[in-house]
């Protein structure tokens, strides 16, 4: 157990709250960036949607996850499934072990953000290839590094609205 | 942030397990369903006009960036833009004179053989709305759809070059599949020899395979479309040659080009219209063979 943090009271969190950084999430993905800036960007619907897995697990689910897939599917214009499929698969895993992974610390949330995200990838890297796209490189595994150093920060930020005392 | 690890006592619905199972299944079946079959036109169509606004609005605060930054434009830079764009008028203004009078004695030429002059549809203009983030698919989405009465099929250019083509057309938006995404293709000829040739893109390039060995081709020529296919007009500018290997134990050289176009930075492309009538392929000299192949199996019945 994570002894090195205080515990704290937090209010309750809103569905409307959950709902706004999904849509944040999405309107990043479809902010129009400089061409190369999407070899290191990371996921950030997956980032949002692994938080909430971890932390609402009643609220967000394996559906849940689909659905966002699915909208990722057609905000980057990619096969319709693909994220769905790898977002589903990986929001189960985390599911499972979500008692595990709420216990943890920042760091080590952050690994296995890193192995969720690795997971991700790779479900999407067989599906395009097995429905016939050449590989793109190992340079695909790179966001899900930078999308876990991101994870503490993301925690800190999506936490700030529901503390009783704003720091 | 242990506030989610308190147990609830309600039902929380069908098990992950289950769950999974059962979006794993709806999603192999999309991507099926969509890479093989193309059922999922509708419920892209629809998600996409939903989508629209977003990318309306993501684009909003960059948009005015740039008119920005254009209002503030350093007057030495307009000068200098303003003399290259001069130079290359008249240079254009040259060719388009030489254009005119060969395109005048084409219809003439035409009308002597009763051929119809070709369609003259002029191309329409149209913004890019995103690059996909998706490093497998190269394609783009551009800001006029069916609203524009695009086609897919239509081809897309942009200053330099042939950029891709129109594959998939939406209510407000269109998909722009450009020549380097996998599985595409132009049939195109060196601009040089006039040799036939089909480029093909392989993710992130583009190459021309099956050239036999003494197929002449230099490093530096320039690949244009041959407009055989009744899709792409003849001569637009596709690609140049940047290296020919020559291997004395393959059967064809190993061609590698650029494609000229900036396929990947353009913000203005131009639709153009399908070349279009095409002849339709003469009859086969097929059909009554097999007429008979059908009688035998009856006579021996």
């Amino acid at each position: 157990m994570s002894f090195d943090r205080p515990k704290e009271l937090l209010k309750p969190v809103k569905r409307r709250f959950i709902f706004m950084t999904f849509l944040l999430a999405v309107l990043v993905e479809m902010v129009p960036l400089p061409h190369g800036s999407t070899r290191w960007l990371p996921d950030f619907i997956s980032l949002v949607l692994l938080y909430w897995v971890i932390n609402q697990p009643r609220r967000v689910n394996v559906g849940i996850a689909f659905l966002m897939g699915l909208v990722a599917d057609i905000a980057t214009a990619g096969m319709l499934g693909q994220h769905a499929l790898a977002y589903s698969v990986t929001a189960y895993l985390a599911l499972s072990r979500q008692r595990q992974l709420i216990m943890f610390n920042l760091g080590q949330q952050a690994l296995s953000v890193l192995a969720l995200m690795l997971c991700n990838q790779s479900i999407m890297v067989v599906a395009r290839m097995l429905t016939g796209s050449a590989f793109v490189g190992w340079s695909y595994f790179l966001p899900p590094l930078i999308g876990a150093l991101l994870w503490p920060l993301l925690t800190k930020l999506l936490l700030l609205p529901y503390r009783h005392h704003s720091v | 942030m242990d506030f989610a690890n308190t147990p609830s006592f309600f039902r929380s619905g069908p098990k992950p397990g289950t769950r999974l199972f059962l979006c794993a299944l709806a999603s192999i079946a999309l991507l099926v369903g969509d890479s093989r079959y193309g059922l999922m036109e509708q419920a892209r169509d629809g998600m996409s006009l939903v989508l629209y606004p977003l990318q309306r609005v993501v684009n909003m605060p960059l948009g005015m960036v740039r008119h920005f930054g254009d209002y503030f434009t350093v007057q030495a830079d307009l000068k200098n833009e303003n003399d290259q764009l001069r130079t290359r008028q008249l240079e254009m203004s040259a060719r388009l004179a030489r254009l005119e009078t060969v395109e005048r004695e084409l219809n003439e030429l035409r009308q002597l053989n009763s051929i119809k002059a070709t369609r003259t549809d002029a191309p329409q203009l149209a913004e890019t709305l995103y690059t996909g983030r998706d490093p497998f698919s190269y394609k783009i989405i551009i800001d006029k759809g069916a609203d524009a009465n695009l086609q897919p099929g239509q081809p897309v250019v942009d200053a330099r070059g042939l950029l891709g083509q129109i594959t998939r057309v939406q209510p407000l938006t269109a998909e722009v599949t450009l020549i380097i995404d996998k599985n595409q293709m132009v049939p195109v000829m060196i601009a040089r020899t006039g040799e036939r040739a089909i480029l093909y893109g392989y993710g992130g390039g583009v190459e021309i395979r099956y050239l036999p060995l003494h197929a002449d081709v230099r490093e530096g020529d320039s690949i244009v479309t041959s407009g055989i296919d009744g899709l792409y007009q003849e001569g637009t500018p596709v690609a140049r040659v940047s290296k020919v290997e020559r291997n004395a134990g393959a059967a064809f050289s190993r061609i590698t080009t650029e494609p000229l176009a900036g396929v990947q930075q353009t913000r203005y492309v131009l639709v153009l219209q399908q070349k279009g009538q095409t002849p339709p392929r003469p009859a086969e000299p097929v059909v009554p063979v097999k007429k008979t192949k059908g009688k035998k199996p009856a006579d021996s019945e």
